[in-house]
């Protein structure tokens, strides 16, 4: 109480004021003319990309390698100037594989952090999770590899663009194949989350498209360790296909169990989307059945060697060899927004968002068979899609996959996306970090 | 096809889970039962038994040590042998360092102990995403109990059957160490009365220590039979932890054959629960949880306790 006393004493109210103005104009006078000042700061004020990936949870593997995709795209541009003249930081958070993780961490990206832009997630849950609160504040957001149908669906938004494949794309790039091959009595086994289930409804329309029979679809909670009894209800079924949606930890477990019990080869397994961070690791045994994906490193075309060699070069201490599509999308979608922004000189969210809707991709540049679109009704991309199955004939240890043909993007095209109503401009809140 | 013939296979089923469940359970089930700490770390030394057999094992167990390459030469058997004996020893040695930061706890609020062990699981966790990175590896298993067998009409996996086998025959060692042993006498008398034994001219430190390193290595034996089932990667502690606590819960807290019994009920809520409504079966354990503790509090076995007689 005494100390209190003196020290109140010590400084009047007065005083205090005073040296706040004869500080203030020191300030002035040293730091102005203002305008000048904002102008020096801003040109060397860094953009800042706010990567919301996952580093915990049933996609922690696949958060962590989308995020090494988008630091290798980031420090190529830091290499050669930066953007706009200026440095590229990052921030980044584990989102958990957590929907309520994904809005804190974007709440805090946009509003502490103030960062340009967003990207990542693999979780459909998160995706749509992060991009509701981009919209809010018009900051924009790639969603790298989360491929619910619905994230250029009906959960659409002006500030968000899909780089991945969604699961009707893959489904469609499987789904007549695989009626024709093995048969049409289907049973959907998927994840029960939002991904799973839409990527079942997908399934479930594409196929019967084709004519397809489902007869059963049994939803697996996610977590889920032991699939025996789900193993003996297929057996039971006696589908002549077995459609997968599951995906993350949970979809390796299942992989190991069917290995197991030998019952890989004794149904036809038709998977959706097989990320690459899911498989590695396991032996080139390790897939079967048909999926698909959206890059692969052995895929002959000019750039991929090289693309898969600086990968090596950057990251030699990983245990994931060689880039998969899920590094892929995050490498692409990083780059691609850079440099929308060198191209358009300009952070500001309208301008970009305008410039990467119906932005053509080169596909020698994409590293894939055919050009890429980012439709502007829907802002998802619109790319190859390729039919895979297990490599009898690996040529190395990383060589898992053998790629069985390529789709084009028309050929594969969701029809969810036309539930997709995108904000207007004059909707999305003007955002601008400067 | 009878509702008898469709049920039968997932009746089997489940008790070779359920038995695979108590065999997670026993070494959370003999550390809470003799020390009464709520070993929260039970699920990152489980883990960590997967990984240290991994490292024995394979050369691509992310330990390659040169000086093992003689034996990674040697066929399966010998190696998975080896694996599922000393890997346990390890683990159990190393956690005998957890209990000695047990020790200043004992006697004082279980929160402690609880919030020690807490740590302890982030701590082995982190440790083995340091040493092994974070992406999955496969436990290499002979080949004699890999695959699938035919039995009417249905593929079954052998390494399962082995496993639950396996489990069995664990459940019945520790069953007879505990009934029939000196050694067993002297671990349920401390279970029963710590300052008895104590008086008795035991030394009640090392009697706790060897029971953690025990309770470890049963933890470290759960993760390698079940790591061929669900994979060997830095989080599945949790999942062995969380159905471990189940158990013990739902046995009744230092029960032997309640902690077995629950595993079974475990195993068949799980099993049956996929088979006929697959999106219950994940928490179908936590309501038979909650069905049995609303009318016995104390779990299927809690006055029964094979510790507390």
């Amino acid at each position: 109480m005494t100390k209190k006393t003196s020290l109140m004493s010590a400084i009047s109210r007065r005083s205090l004021l005073r040296a706040g103005v004869a500080g203030g104009a020191a300030g002035a006078a040293f730091f102005g003319p203002f305008k000048h000042n904002r102008v020096l700061a801003q040109s060397e004020k860094p953009i800042k990309i706010g990567l919301t990936m996952d580093a915990s949870g049933m996609y922690a593997n696949s958060g962590q390698s989308e995020r090494r995709g988008a630091i290798m795209a980031i420090e190529e541009f830091n290499d050669n100037g930066g953007v706009l003249g200026r440095p590229i930081e990052h921030v980044w958070y584990d989102t958990e594989t957590t929907p309520q993780t994904g809005t804190r961490v974007a709440e805090r990206m946009i509003t502490r952090d103030n960062v340009h832009f967003m990207m990542g997630a693999i979780q459909s849950g998160v995706a749509n999770a992060i991009s509701q609160v981009a919209q809010k504040y018009g900051c924009i957001y790639l969603n790298t590899n989360s491929s619910s149908p619905t994230e250029a669906g009906e959960n659409c938004h002006r500030v968000k663009f899909v780089f991945d494949g969604n699961g009707e794309n893959f489904t469609r790039a499987t789904s007549k194949n695989a009626i024709e091959t093995f048969g049409p009595r289907w049973l959907i086994i998927y994840s029960d989350y939002v991904w799973g289930q839409d990527t079942k409804d997908a399934t479930r329309e594409v196929a019967t498209s084709y004519g397809a029979e489902i007869m059963d679809e049994v939803p697996v909670p996610v977590g889920t360790r032991d699939f025996s009894g789900f193993l003996l209800r297929i057996q039971q079924a006696k589908p002549d296909v077995v459609a997968t949606a599951i995906g993350g930890d949970d979809y390796k477990v299942l992989r190991q169990q069917v290995r197991d019990m030998g019952l890989e080869d004794q149904i036809a397994w038709v998977g959706n989307q097989q990320d690459w961070p899911d498989i590695y690791g396991l032996g080139t045994d390790a897939a079967f059945g048909v999926f698909g994906t959206t890059f692969y490193h052995y895929l002959d075309l000019p750039g991929v060697p090289e693309f898969v060699a600086k990968y090596k070069a950057r990251y030699p201490e990983t245990r994931v060899d060689v880039p998969g599509n899920v590094f892929h999308q995050g490498y692409m979608a990083a780059r691609e927004m850079l440099r929308v922004i060198e191209e358009v000189g300009s952070t500001d969210n309208i301008k970009l968002i305008k410039a990467m809707e119906g932005r053509r991709f080169a596909a020698e540049d994409r590293l894939q068979h055919f050009d890429a679109v980012m439709d502007p009704n829907s802002h998802h991309l619109q790319q190859t899609i390729y039919l895979a199955t297990g490599n009898d004939a690996p040529r190395d240890d990383t060589d898992y996959f053998k790629i069985l043909a390529q789709a084009k993007p028309e050929e594969v095209r969701s029809e969810a996306e036309a539930m997709c109503n995108l904000e207007s401009y004059e909707d999305t809140p003007s955002y601008d970090q400067g | 096809m009878s509702t008898a013939t469709w049920l039968l296979p997932h009746l089997i089923n489940g008790v070779a889970l359920g038995l695979l469940f108590a065999l997670i359970a026993l070494g959370f089930m003999l550390i809470i039962g003799v020390m009464e700490v709520i070993n929260l770390a039970h699920g990152s030394i489980f883990a960590l038994g997967a990984y240290v057999a991994l490292a024995i094992m394979a050369p691509d167990g992310g330990l390659p040590f040169a000086f093992m390459e003689p034996f990674y030469a040697l066929p399966a058997w010998p190696r998975y042998a080896i694996a599922l004996v000393v890997a346990p020893i390890l683990v159990g040695a190393a956690c005998m360092l957890l209990e000695l930061c047990l020790r200043p706890t004992y006697g004082k609020d279980p929160l402690y102990g609880l919030l020690l062990t807490f740590g302890a699981a982030l701590v082995i966790e982190e440790m083995i995403r340091v040493v092994w990175g974070s992406s999955e590896y496969y436990l290499p298993i002979p080949r004699d109990i890999s695959g699938g067998f035919i039995f009417a009409d249905l593929i079954y996996s052998t390494y399962r059957i082995y496993a639950a086998i396996f489990a069995c025959a664990m459940i019945a060692l520790l069953w007879f160490f505990l009934n029939r042993t000196p050694y067993g006498a002297v671990i349920k008398a401390g279970a029963h009365d710590n300052e008895m034994v104590r008086a008795l001219g035991f030394n009640l430190s090392r009697l706790r220590l060897l029971v953690f390193a025990f309770g470890a290595g049963l933890a470290a034996i759960a993760g390698i039979i079940m790591a061929p089932i669900w994979g060997v990667r830095p989080v599945v502690g949790i999942d062995a932890v969380i159905p471990a606590f189940v158990i013990i819960v739902l046995g009744g807290v230092g029960s032997f054959w309640g902690a077995v019994t629950a595993g079974v009920l475990v195993g068949l809520a799980v099993a049956l629960t996929a088979a006929f409504v697959p999106d219950w079966s994940m928490i179908s354990m936590y309501l038979l949880l909650l069905a049995v503790v609303t009318f016995r509090p104390r779990g299927i076995a809690g006055r029964a306790s094979i510790l507390e007689r």
